[in-house]
C-alpha cells in the first residue's frame, strides 16, 4: 500500500474522532478543525517513529492533547481528588436529561468543566481508549486519570440536571 | 464492599468495554445481589450511552478529511534501516574515493621543479617517438620539424629523454631549432610527471 493511500485510510478512520475530542477540548469547530489538521500534519511528519500500528490510535489523541495544551494557558489547575471523597455527592440523572440535552448543549457545558478534567471526561465517554490508554495519552498516573474522571463525571451530571434551558431532541 | 463502595467503583464503569478491567469484578458481582445498586447502574448507564450518543452525533465540517489529505506535507520515509545502509554505503563510498585519492596522487606524482642541468641530444620528439628517428642523419627533418612547432626533446647520455619547453606561453622552439641533432647542455626545472620528464629550459650551452 502506498504512503499516500495509507494516510488517507488513517485520515478517515480516526479524523471523526480527533474532531469531536478537539472539539469537546476547545469549544470551537475552527480550533478542533485546525487541531486535527495539526495532529495529522505532525504525523506525516513523525509518524514514521511509531513502530507499532496498533498504537497509532493513541498517538493521535496524544498529540492532539499536546497541541491543545501548547495553544492555551494552563489555569484553574484542580488538586487531584480521590473518588472517595466525592461520590456520596453524585447527583443522580435520569437517562432522560442526557437523552433530551442536543450535543451543543453537552458541548457548553462541556466547556464550562475545568479543562484538566475536560480532556479525561472526553476521553472516557469516547469509548475509544481503556483507562491506561487515557492515562498514557494525557501523560497522567491511571489514578488520577479515574480520579479525574469521575470528579468531572459528577460535575457534568450536577449541570446536565441544574440546566434549565430547553431541551431538543438531537436529530 | 458495601453499596457506597461498589458505586464509587462502578461511576467508571462503562459496559463492554470495560468488562475485561478486573478492577470492576467485584463492584457488578456485588450489583447482581443488591436491587438498588443494579438500578442505580442501570441509569449510569443509559445515561453514560445518552451522553456518548450525543458526542459521537458530532460530525466535522465537510470536506475536513479531504483538506487534511490536500495539505499533507510531502513525506519522507524515514526507514531507519534504510538510513544506515545509506550512511554505510556514503561513508565506505568517500573511504574508497580517498584512497583512490591518494593512491592516484602516489601514481601521478608530480615532482616538485627542481634545476638540473642535462648534456645530450636534441630531439625531435615527434620523429624520435614515432621512428625513433635522431643523430647526425635526420637533422635536417629535425630542424624543421621543431621550427615549425613539434615539440623538441633532449636525450641525456643515460638515456632519459626530457621535452624541452620554454617559460609557460613562450616558445623556445626556433632557439632549439638550431640546435636539431647537436650534442649540448642545457640548464632548466625539472618537472615530472606520470613519470614524463620535461625540462624548462633556461640556458643552452653548445659543447
Amino acid at each position: 500500500m502506498s504512503a499516500d493511500v495509507e494516510f488517507e485510510n488513517l485520515v478517515k478512520l480516526y479524523y471523526r474522532d480527533l474532531y469531536r475530542f478537539g472539539l469537546s477540548l476547545t469549544g470551537s469547530e475552527a480550533d478542533a478543525a485546525d487541531l486535527t489538521q495539526q495532529t495529522f500534519y505532525i504525523w506525516a511528519n513523525k509518524g514514521y517513529q511509531l513502530h507499532k500500528p496498533a498504537s497509532v490510535k493513541g498517538w493521535l489523541f496524544t498529540t492532539l492533547h499536546r497541541e491543545f495544551l501548547k495553544g492555551c494557558r494552563r489555569r484553574n489547575r484542580f488538586p487531584s481528588e480521590s473518588i472517595d471523597e466525592h461520590t456520596q455527592d453524585l447527583p443522580s440523572v435520569p437517562a432522560d436529561c442526557a437523552h433530551q440535552t442536543d450535543s451543543q448543549t453537552l458541548l457548553r457545558i462541556l466547556g464550562e468543566i475545568a479543562e484538566d478534567f475536560r480532556a479525561p471526561l472526553v476521553l472516557y465517554y469516547m469509548e475509544d481508549l481503556s483507562y491506561k490508554e487515557i492515562a498514557d495519552v494525557l501523560a497522567l498516573p491511571l489514578g488520577t486519570v479515574q480520579s479525574r474522571i469521575a470528579r468531572a463525571k459528577i460535575q457534568l451530571l450536577r449541570r446536565l440536571s441544574e440546566s434549565n434551558l430547553p431541551l431538543e431532541e438531537a436529530k | 464492599m458495601n453499596t457506597r463502595e461498589a458505586k464509587q467503583i462502578l461511576l467508571l464503569y462503562r459496559g463492554a468495554i470495560d468488562d475485561a478491567d478486573p478492577q470492576f469484578r467485584a463492584a457488578l458481582d456485588y450489583a447482581k445481589s443488591d436491587p438498588e445498586l443494579s438500578q442505580w447502574l442501570r441509569e449510569q448507564s443509559e445515561c453514560y450511552d445518552a451522553i456518548r450518543t450525543k458526542l459521537r452525533a458530532i460530525e466535522p465540517p465537510v470536506g475536513l478529511s479531504e483538506k487534511i489529505v490536500r495539505r499533507r506535507p510531502i513525506p519522507f520515509a524515514h526507514d531507519w534501516s534504510r538510513i544506515v545502509q545509506l550512511a554505510a554505503a556514503i561513508f565506505i563510498s568517500a573511504s574508497v574515493t580517498g584512497l583512490l585519492l591518494k593512491w592516484s596522487e602516489r601514481r601521478h606524482h608530480v615532482a616538485g621543479p627542481q634545476e638540473i642541468v642535462v648534456t645530450g641530444e636534441v630531439l625531435d620528439m615527434t620523429c624520435y617517438i614515432a621512428s625513433n628517428l635522431s643523430g647526425p642523419d635526420h637533422a635536417k627533418c629535425a630542424r624543421i620539424c621543431i621550427r615549425s612547432g613539434e615539440p623538441a626533446g633532449i636525450k641525456a647520455r643515460d638515456g632519459k629523454v626530457y621535452l624541452l619547453t620554454g617559460e609557460p606561453g613562450h616558445s623556445i622552439n626556433a632557439e632549439l631549432a638550431e640546435y636539431a641533432a647537436q650534442v649540448v647542455t642545457i640548464k632548466g626545472k625539472q618537472s615530472v610527471r606520470d613519470g614524463f620528464a620535461q625540462l624548462q629550459v633556461e640556458e643552452i650551452r653548445k659543447l
